[in-house]
Parts: structure tokens; sequence; C-alpha cells
């Protein structure tokens, strides 16, 4: 009886210190605690793209059949999105290059017969639309981050934060729904809205004809609704950090409301606007559901055109159309980072 | 002091007051549209945009099975429990596999940290197209039929990043002292996250399992590549919207919004703050 008491003693104390040592291992803990999420990111995230990347290098054939042997691989999907037809080598690059440009600012580039692809304009449409979104965004959101952090009284910040998120809980789907029917009611608000679309119609990303719904106002809208609360709360919580004794150091010193916030309190508040840039224009950019619901043809963006790909059966072209769309985007906030000074994500 | 500057610094001057009348323009925004949609859904005509007087008709034909303008309630039931069925599955796993990660990235220096940060930011910021085009391609190479499977295969792959972002954020103020003192007085490793870590983290992780939830329960772009032919909630109210605006589709509106903000008040009644 005591003999057995001791083996098994002995053999729990075994397991014991081969369990202590694999847990004093330091790897042991990493491993354990990586493995399940690193197998489902790296089997159902990074598989899944690398597969899109192999689809986008094949050719589709009639009827949905896609040619993905070795000698079918190749750029033509690519090459069909960005090539200007009619044009090739250097001189494609260059109508391409010169018509963004000219997409930006207007200089009477005369563009060579070759026109650059639908994709083309779709894609730098998309990037307008998502950049005009995020500015609008951020004027208006800045504020209201800027009252919260600062100016409510305390006891109501909390109050304040919670509601700006709340909507976010609220399905995004209904909330889009939500807008389609102010946008298609008739009262003194769509009289108001019709208005503003009017006046935004000199700008050549608007187009007004006389409806709300269907138009690249209503995508607007929706985008700034949707995605304005990942604007503000970033932003706010930049401002709650910022020591304001530096604010009134610089009044101290000389310099009026308006100098104090540009050179020192809109500065300490750049982290939390860097992030909100980036959190708004990513999914605006990319968006596909508000276009869907909201938009009209003339203001279906990227996003629309990668899912009718897809629905369509042309699975290789909607995939290199997906890794384009990324490449830009990567591009687009590479380009915003270092414009502004190396600031950094969240 | 020419006339820009000093409009300027008269504007600056009431700048509390112009900046709080702009926050409540901005609040006005955010609830305008949900409070006519709800007050919509009340509304006694067959034209879901002319007001003629409050009824609960349409909610009473729903819940009594009725099909109210175009909305067949079976389908609506149907694809609900299926989304629910998802999302429940989606929560489960990637709060447990999130939350693991979180501690992976918190504590331990390790080679190749920064490319799993990465990787783990990836799925936040790729367009959701993108993602559900490259599971229905990723599903289809494999040969996996599409259904509710797939969809919480998917849902999982987006949401362990979200999780692991929330709970990252509550470790990083997580006082490792603490720990440390549970160990002295005894507790082994078990006994020390039981009582120790897990309640200190817990509004993190109970945050992230919600955030998970409503983003599985929400998801419609991921939802329609990679769900074949099994609808969800979602789904549904897409191809009824794209039908037009009824009467009963503002009453499923209201429900589903009504619903999501009842189960998030519960858990912040239950936890207190989870964001």
């Amino acid at each position: 009886m005591a003999s057995e008491h001791k083996t098994g003693d002995g053999v729990v104390s075994r397991r014991a210190s081969l369990f202590r040592r694999l847990r004093e291992h330091r790897w042991t803990g990493l491993l354990v605690n990586v493995a399940p999420s690193g197998f489902w990111l790296v089997a159902f995230f990074l598989a899944p793209l690398a597969v899109t990347f192999y689809y986008s290098l094949g050719r589709s054939g009639a009827f949905g059949v896609m040619h993905l042997g070795l000698s079918d691989l190749g750029l033509q999907q690519y090459a069909k999105l960005l090539v200007p037809e009619g044009a090739s080598g250097i001189e494609a690059v260059w109508i391409s290059l010169a018509w963004m440009l000219e997409g930006l600012i207007p200089l009477d580039i005369e563009l060579t017969t070759a026109q650059p692809t639908a994709f083309m304009r779709l894609t730098v449409k998309s990037v307008l639309i998502g950049a005009v979104a995020t500015l609008v965004s951020f004027l208006v959101g800045y504020p209201t981050a800027y009252y919260i952090g600062r100016i409510a009284p305390e006891r109501y910040r909390n109050l304040l934060l919670v509601l700006v998120i709340l909507p976010f809980w609220a399905s995004f789907l209904v909330r889009i729904y939500a807008i389609q029917l102010i946008l298609t009611a008739d009262n003194l608000l769509t009289d108001l809205m019709h208005l503003i679309a009017q006046a935004l119609a000199w700008l050549p990303l608007f187009t007004y004809n006389g409806n709300l719904m269907n138009s690249r106002f209503a995508v607007m809208l929706g985008l700034v609704y949707i995605w304005i609360p990942f604007m503000i709360l970033p932003v706010y919580a930049s401002i709650e950090e910022i020591d304001f004794t530096l604010q009134e150091a610089a009044m101290d010193l000389g310099a009026d409301r308006w100098q104090a916030f540009r050179k020192v309190v809109f500065p300490l508040s750049k982290p939390g606007v860097m992030a909100g840039t980036i959190l708004v224009f990513i999914p605006s950019a990319g968006a596909y559901v508000i276009p869907a619901l909201l938009g009209g043809p003339d203001s279906q963006m990227v996003g629309n055109f990668i899912a009718d790909r897809f629905n369509k059966g042309d699975w290789p072209l909607g995939s290199a159309a997906s890794f384009v769309l990324m490449a830009v985007m990567l591009l687009a906030i590479a380009a915003y980072q270092r414009y502004s000074e190396g600031g950094e994500l969240a | 002091m020419s006339t820009v500057k000093r409009l300027r610094s008269r504007l600056f001057a009431r700048g509390g007051a112009a900046i709080a009348v702009e926050a409540l323009l901005v609040y006005l925004f955010l609830y305008l549209p949900i409070v006519v949609l709800i007050g919509l859904s009340f509304n006694d005509s067959r034209y879901a945009l002319v007001w003629n007087g409050f009824t609960t008709k349409w909610y009473r034909a729903l819940f009594a099975g009725e099909t109210v303008a175009r909305v067949n309630p079976d389908a609506v039931f149907a694809t609900l429990a299926n989304s629910v069925h998802i999302a429940v599955v989606t929560v489960v796993l990637s709060t447990v596999f999130g939350t693991m990660l979180a501690f992976a990235i918190d504590r331990y220096e390790f080679p190749g940290k920064g490319v799993l940060t990465s990787v783990v930011y990836m799925p936040i910021i790729i367009p959701s197209v993108v993602m559900g085009v490259s599971l229905l391609v990723f599903f289809n190479m494999v040969g996996m039929q599409t259904g509710i499977n797939t969809a919480i295969i998917g849902h999982t792959a987006f949401d362990i990043s979200f999780v692991a972002v929330v709970v990252a954020a509550r470790l990083q103020s997580f006082d490792d002292s603490l720990e440390e003192a549970a160990k002295d007085l005894g507790a082994n490793e078990i006994e020390t996250f039981r009582y120790v870590t897990l309640p200190l983290i817990k509004p993190g992780v109970l945050a992230g399992a919600l955030l998970a939830f409503a983003m599985s329960f929400d998801d419609y772009v991921i939802s329609v590549f990679v769900t074949g032919s099994t609808d969800t909630l979602p789904i549904f109210f897409f191809s009824m919207v794209r039908q037009g605006v009824t009467p009963g589709v503002n009453v499923v509106a209201t429900v589903i919004i009504v619903v999501t903000l009842v189960v998030v008040g519960l858990a912040q009644w239950l936890q207190g703050p989870t964001w």
C-alpha cells in the first residue's frame, strides 16, 4: 500500500516536472498561444490570397471555364485592366500617368487616340471618392472629437462617446437602408440635400441630375455616415491625451487662439488624425455595399467591378482587379504616411 | 489687423459654442435616419414613405407569420437562425484564438514578431470584397462545398484579428506584478490565470467577443461569396432592399436594430463598459 502510494507520487512529480520544464521553456507558451490562430490565418487568409493571385495569372474561357495550366499563366489579366487599348509598352504607361494627373489637376494634356481602360477610370474614381469621403469625415469629425475631448463637461464625456459608437453596433445594412429612406422621401430635409447636391455639382467628381438617390452624392453621404465614428474615436483619443497647459503657454507667449491651435494642439492630435484617415479611407475606397444600394450606374466603384466579374464567372479578371486594388491602397497609404512625416498607424 | 484675422479671432472667441453646435449637428446626422426608420415602421400606409397615422399592424402581421408587403416571415426567421448559428460559433472560435494570439504578441519577443503582427492587421485593412472573393476562390479550389461551415471559417479568419487587437490593447495596461504576486502567494499557473489574469482582461475579452459577434452577424460582403445557397439575415435583407422600400422592410430593419442594440446594452449593463 505504502509503496504503491510512493510510486504514484513519483509518477505525478515526474509528470509535473516535465510539465514545468515544458512551461519554463520560453518557446512552448508562445507556440501554444500562436498555433491555432496562426494556422487559421495562414490556411484561411494568406492561402486564399495566394490562390487568388494564382487565378489572376490564368485565363478565363467560355462558360466559366478557367485555364490555369502552366502554359496559360501570364500577366494578360493585368494588361487587360491597365494597358490602354491600342497602346503598348512605355506609351501605355505614359498615357495612364498623364490621364491620372489630368484627373487630379487639369493639365490640358493632349491624349493620343488611346484612352485609359474603364477599370483605370473606375479605380481612380474610387480613390478620389474615398479621399473626399475621408476629407469630409475629417472636417466634420475633428470638431466633434474636439468637443467631446475638450469642451464638453467631463461627466458627459463617456455618454457622448457611447453615442458615437452606438450606431456602429446597429446593423450596417439597416443604416444604409435608413439613408435610402431619407433620400427617397420628399420633405424639407431632402430639399436641403438637393441644394447641397446642386452646390457640389460644379466639382468634377459630382453630378447632379435632379435625383438624390442613385447619385454620387448619395454614395458620399452613405460613406461619411457609416465611417465617421472611425474618424471621431481615434482623434478623440489623441485629443484626450494632450496636455492643454501647452496651449495656454503658447497663448501666454503671444499666440492667438488660431495660432495656438495650428502650431500646438493640432500637431499633437496628429496621430489620431492619421489613424482616423486610414480607417475611413480604406473601407471607403474599397466600398461595395454602399455604391450597390445608394449609387447609380455612374457611381459604382471598384469593389462593384470585382464582385461583378465574379458573379459573371470571369474569376481571373476579378482576381487581378483585387490585387490591383490592394496595391493601389497600399501605395496610397504609404504615400500618405510619408507625406505626413512618418506618423504611425494606431 | 486684417479683416480675415479679426473675423478669425472672433470666431475663435466664440469657438466653444460653434463647436458645440457642430457636434450637435453630427449627433443629429448619426441618429436622424435611424429615428425616421423606426418611426416609419409604425406607419399606417402601404407606401413606406407617406405618413398616414400610427399602427402596429405590420409588427403583428410579421410575428403572426403573415407575409407583409412582400416580406416572407418564414424566410426572415430561417435566415436569422443561420446568422445566429454562424455568429455564435465564430465568436467562440475567434475569442479563444484571438485572446491567445494577443498574449503571444504582448508577452513574447521572438523573431518574426513584426511579420506576425502585420499579418494580424491585414484582415482589418484589406477591403472585405477582396477577402470574400479570395475565400470563394480558395474553397472552390480545395473543393469545399460552400455553406454555413465555410461562412464560419471565413468569419473567424477576420474576427481573430479584431479580437486580438482589442485584447492586446487591454493587455498593454496590464500590471505584470499582479501575476507575480499571485504566484508568490502559492497560486499555480492555472489558478493565476483563472483568478488574476482573466478577471483583469475580461472587459477586453468581452469587448472583443461582442465586436466579433457584431462583425459576423452583420457581415454581408464576405458572406455573400462564401455561404453558397444558404442565406444569412444580411443577405436576405439586402435582396429585400433591392426590391424596394416597403413597410415590411421597415419592420424587419427596426427589429434588427432593436435586437442588436438590446444585446449590446445588456452586455454593457452586465459587465460594465465594454468599449
